[in-house]
């Protein structure tokens, strides 16, 4: 019961936000949208232990797949989002036959190489995704028919805050499973795993995959909310930031990749309002600071907390 | 359609009500890149926004002018929509400007159609931004309103073959496609289509076989800083120069560059629609009121651009305070002198119509810079990519 002490207070906080925050719905609404492509990386970085910084190129392609879909054939967002999700897996599991053979610092060059590779394709076919224009003219449905999306995205931040429970329920799931616990064992010990007769490399494939479905609805709502999809979507600056925000939070657990987005990005958004000019300075500063004092992230800022109370040297917040 | 508009237009209607019963001050929100590798916009536009109040006030008619400032960083259309709610809902702002990249212009279309806001384009280039939303209203220019006067004006110089190199994007594609349009109906004849990768830094093979075909001229469209130093290096080294291949180009010696180009730019060719060495008046004026609180700044498009942009602005102020439609009525037809030479709000296409120059880089002999030497003017282009 207390691992869902945590989940829950994150939930509350963000149905109270709708009603403490009403004119800020357009950038909470991007803050959730980027904790559930935080939460794919989570799966595939923090659980299954694949270094990846090419992440966007499963989002992307959700992205394009959900704002083509809605421009071709049906503007229903729940069918957009599967198309995205079924779009972020295949590009995975593609991709992740070939990659998943290396290791290390040629994994991580490789999913840079996917993401690059998606990004020129797009701009090259000008016709079907308009190139550096952008894809535009996606035009989405009232969820189930009943709830138009509105100009000041109350439907948007409900629709997209029932997207993320529902994703992190699933992964919760999942991260708990006998699957779940193999993806564990293979962040610690591959040649263990090996050795007592699980398959590395199709758990990995799996685990990429799922991700790759995760950060496709990601990309999905993005289109949808934004009615606009961009080559940025592909950006190398996205999954890296994206992995900044996971490894804020702490990696290896689902709320860490929930409290690394919300901050970050609430820091940046705090701090670009208040100085356009140099607020990378204040993202810099906090992405140091967490690093220096927090190596295991937010996540763990309590156990420090009481650590350098309990024996003063704070030697056990080091251990965790 | 409309009443649907409408409808949805209700719910902001209540919270936008509140900025209406105080129309004394208006508020004017700018989307653009303040931080990143795009910065250089963000502050030419504040410079641009800040000359422009020290010479004509902070108000206008009864209503006082303040603007709000937002970073979006790159082209980037999630934050640019989400910036633009913002600024609509929170912060009341009664018009929208900035806007460096086309996907973000683009991804407010649907906003300012709802909410009815006057947009402001201080610089992003595609025709066809302005036929998603009335609302949209371009002081910068379009890729096709340059290139086309520059394919027609070397036709007439008795450039007869030409091959054209450009960046392989979006904006590059476009300028390839109106050069190549303009050039071939005049009977000229395009020999070589090259697209370049955009992040490439070694221009040889391209301009080796440029040289090869020996081409009257070769038309270029790369994006600003490095490349174009590269470019004119490659240009010169590999001896186009001197084969009397002439460079034919757009923005690539605007002056937030050129000085980095060197000698090495003197007698490029470009088509431009301002240069700060342009003889007037009215630009004399700009710069001296520019350089009073600013003494390093560049004058450049971007920065022309934002200054009639914001001359727009006051005007529909005056014209019609906080309505929306009324204030883009009143700017319609529009004719004023700007910086770079007399300009008129086309009714048709909502971009600017102004005159396109034919410059020369040279070094001014008195100050020791070089700059953009008018040499020719083709007078009053509009939006020729309105229709394409």
């Amino acid at each position: 019961m207390r691992n869902l002490i945590l989940p829950l207070a994150c939930l509350l906080a963000a149905v109270a936000a709708f009603f403490v925050f009403p004119y800020d719905l357009a950038f909470l609404t991007r803050i959730v949208i980027m904790i559930v492509f935080v939460l794919s990386i989570d799966l595939v970085l923090g659980y299954a232990g694949i270094p990846t910084l090419g992440q966007a190129a499963m989002y992307g392609s959700g992205a394009y797949a959900a704002g083509l879909f809605s421009i071709h054939v049906w503007g229903d967002p729940l069918a957009g989002l599967a198309v995205g999700a079924l779009a972020g897996a295949a590009i995975a599991a593609l991709s992740g036959l070939v990659v998943m053979r290396a290791r290390g610092l040629t994994l991580i060059m490789l999913t840079i190489a996917v993401a690059a590779i998606l990004h020129e394709l797009a701009n090259r076919a000008r016709g079907l995704t308009g190139g550096a224009d952008g894809l535009r003219g996606i035009r989405v449905d009232p969820v189930l028919g009943l709830f138009e999306f509105d100009f000041i995205g109350r439907t948007g931040y409900w629709y997209a805050l029932a997207v993320a429970v529902a994703v992190f329920v699933l992964l919760a799931v999942i991260v708990r499973s006998p699957f779940g616990l193999s993806l564990r064992g293979i962040h610690e010990s591959p040649a263990r795993m090996t050795a007592i007769g699980a398959s590395v490399y199709w758990r990995q494939i799996t685990a990429y995959v799922i991700g790759g479905a995760v950060a496709g609805i990601a990309g999905a709502l993005a289109a949808q909310i934004t009615q606009l999809v961009s080559l940025e979507v592909f950006a190398f600056a996205l999954s890296a930031e994206a992995v900044i925000m996971l490894i804020l939070g702490g990696t290896g657990r689902l709320t860490g990749a929930v409290i690394g987005t919300t901050l970050f990005m609430t820091v940046e958004h705090i701090a670009a309002a208040n100085d356009p000019f140099n607020w990378l300075f204040v993202i810099g500063a906090l992405v140091l600071a967490v690093v220096f004092f927090l190596p295991a992230g937010l996540i763990a800022l309590p156990r420090a907390l009481t650590g350098l109370i309990v024996d003063k040297g704070g030697r056990d917040a080091d251990r965790t | 359609m409309k009443i649907k508009g409408t409808l949805a237009l209700g719910a902001a209607v209540s919270a936008l009500a509140f900025s209406t019963a105080h129309a004394d001050t208006i508020r004017v929100g700018v989307i653009a890149p303040f931080s990143g590798p795009f910065a250089l916009y963000g502050t030419q536009y504040q410079q641009a926004i800040e000359t422009y109040q020290a010479q004509h006030g902070t108000s206008v008619g009864e209503h006082e002018i303040e603007f709000v400032f937002k970073d979006v960083g790159g082209p980037n259309p999630d934050q640019a929509r989400a910036l633009a709610q913002e600024l609509l809902i929170r912060e009341k702002v009664d018009y929208l400007a900035g806007f460096t990249f086309t996907p973000n212009a683009l991804a407010v279309a649907p906003l300012i159609e709802q909410s009815q806001t006057p947009t402001v384009i201080f610089n992003a280039a595609t025709s066809s931004i302005n036929r998603e939303s009335e609302f949209f209203l371009r002081t910068s220019y379009t890729l096709w309103q340059v290139s086309e006067p520059l394919a027609d004006w070397a036709y007439d110089q008795g450039i007869r073959t030409a091959i054209t190199t450009v960046a392989d994007y979006g904006p590059g594609i476009d300028a390839e496609n109106a050069f190549r349009a303009a050039f071939e109906e005049k009977g000229g004849e395009v020999m070589d289509s090259i697209r370049m990768p955009l992040s490439t830094t070694d221009f040889t093979p391209f301009l080796q076989s440029v040289r090869d075909a020996a081409p009257d001229a070769v038309f270029a469209f790369l994006p600003g800083g490095p490349p174009t130093f590269t470019y004119t290096k490659t240009y010169n080294e590999n001896g186009l120069r001197d084969a009397g291949i002439r460079f034919l180009g757009t923005a690539e010696t605007e002056e937030s560059n050129l000085q980095a180009l060197g000698d090495q730019a003197i007698g490029l060719t470009t088509a431009y629609h301002y240069s700060e060495a342009h003889d007037t008046d009215a630009n004399r004026e700009f710069l001296a009121a520019l350089r009073e609180d600013h003494p390093d700044a560049v004058a450049n498009w971007a920065m022309v651009g934002a200054y009639d942009g914001v001359h727009l602005i006051y005007h529909m102020v005056e014209a019609a305070g906080s309505d929306g439609p009324a204030a883009v009525e009143s700017a319609l037809g529009l004719e004023w002198e700007s910086p770079r030479g007399p300009l008129t709000m086309d009714p048709e296409t909502r971009t600017v119509v102004q005159n396109v120059y034919i410059r020369e880089v040279e070094r001014n002999a008195e100050t020791g810079m070089l700059e953009n030497a008018e040499k020719g003017m083709i007078a009053t282009v509009g939006d020729l990519g309105w229709d394409r």
